[in-house]
């Protein structure tokens, strides 16, 4: 429960800078916050690994009810298909390759550290 | 009148225990479906049968949607909860920390210039052009993004789930064909492109992909917010 608390709170905060007219979103904010807490040591990581670990994990279950929603979006979504589709399509290969031959050029030669040494959950 | 609220009170929780059970049950349902069978989206596999059942039902959308805001809000939460794998992955990767920013940072920006050029190109409306800008990034994150330029959510969350899904299918395979093989670079190109969904597909597979996928994903979120705040002085 404290890590839970831990993260509602900072989302919480991220939610009061925006509505006081800071531009960037409340999730990034809080995000921002956060992760200058654990920097800092202000919050310790053992705190909040547990239950980040979990809703990072399970965050596809998060995203079942937005999804749901074009079933009723029909009519949006044949309207202006052909730029939703191209934009998607397009845009993806574009960030693939700009990002990943970019990536190759400059992170190349990086050898790796010993796997284990850090893990997402 | 206390009768009436009392059951007001208990329709809504009622609704809100439905929604989420039924979710939670059928995602736990699709999450061992996905461990027989790999090909089958979790996502896709729960939504499918989610909306079979409001289908079947004949619950509407709407009254669906109402039930299950706990789920959405806590997106919120969960990008806070960002924070933890790009704290590790930034300690783990911090040779290579800046190069990688900067990497990201022209991925992010690429891609707002393309998802947004190419649906106004093609004569989509404002809304649209604005809902496609941040189609890249995370979708907590994405439809924040989306707010602030005056999109329409719904675009966005739909955009940002099949450049999600096209791009953990076929993003490792479209860089093998041009020879980006490097861990670095692939998990950069798929976490930049192909946000949180693209990531796991990563983590299954390589973990050290995973590892920069994740970091990349959570930058990208973080420079396309700041981009669209700087583009939305200008367009607004």
């Amino acid at each position: 429960m404290r890590g839970l608390s831990i993260l509602v709170g900072f989302h919480a905060v991220g939610l009061g800078l925006h509505r006081l007219g800071v531009p960037l979103p409340a999730g990034v904010l809080g995000l921002l916050l956060f992760l200058a807490a654990l920097m800092t040591g202000v919050v310790k990581l053992k705190w909040v690994e547990r239950t980040a670990g979990l809703m990072v994990r399970h965050m596809l279950l998060l995203f079942v009810p937005l999804l749901a929603g074009l079933t009723v979006m029909g009519d949006v979504l044949r309207k202006d298909a052909l730029a939703l589709i191209a934009s998607t399509v397009v845009s993806l290969l574009a960030v693939l390759l700009t990002t990943g031959g970019l990536a190759n050029l400059l992170l190349g030669d990086v050898v790796d550290a010993k796997p284990g040494d850090a893990t997402i959950d | 009148m206390r009768n009436q609220g009392t059951q007001r009170l208990t329709e809504i929780v009622l609704r809100a225990v439905l929604a989420i059970g039924v979710t939670v049950a059928l995602y736990w349902a699709a999450l061992h479906t996905h461990r027989r069978w790999t090909w089958a989206n979790p996502l896709i596999t729960t939504t499918a049968a989610v909306v079979v059942v409001l289908y079947a039902l004949r619950v509407p959308y709407e009254t669906y949607r109402l039930g299950s805001a706990v789920l959405t809000y806590l997106l919120g939460p969960a990008t806070v909860a960002l924070g933890v794998p790009m704290y590790l992955q930034g300690m783990r990767l911090k040779q290579s920390l800046g190069k990688l920013a900067l990497v990201v940072l022209v991925g992010s920006l690429v891609g707002m210039v393309t998802a947004g050029g190419v649906a106004w190109m093609c004569g989509a409306s404002h809304e649209v052009v604005a809902s496609a800008i941040p189609k890249s990034v995370t979708t907590p994150i994405a439809v924040e993004v989306c707010e602030e330029l005056h999109g329409n959510p719904a675009i966005t969350v739909a955009m940002v789930l099949i450049t999600g899904l096209l791009g953990s299918a076929l993003g490792p395979w479209l860089l093998d064909l041009v020879s980006i093989r490097h861990d670095h670079a692939v998990g950069a190109a798929v976490g930049t492109s192909s946000h949180a969904i693209g990531t796991a597909s990563l983590i299954q597979r390589f973990e050290i992909q995973g590892s920069v996928s994740s970091l990349a994903m959570v930058m990208a979120g973080i420079f396309t917010s700041v981009l669209a705040m700087v583009l939305s002085w200008f367009w607004h």
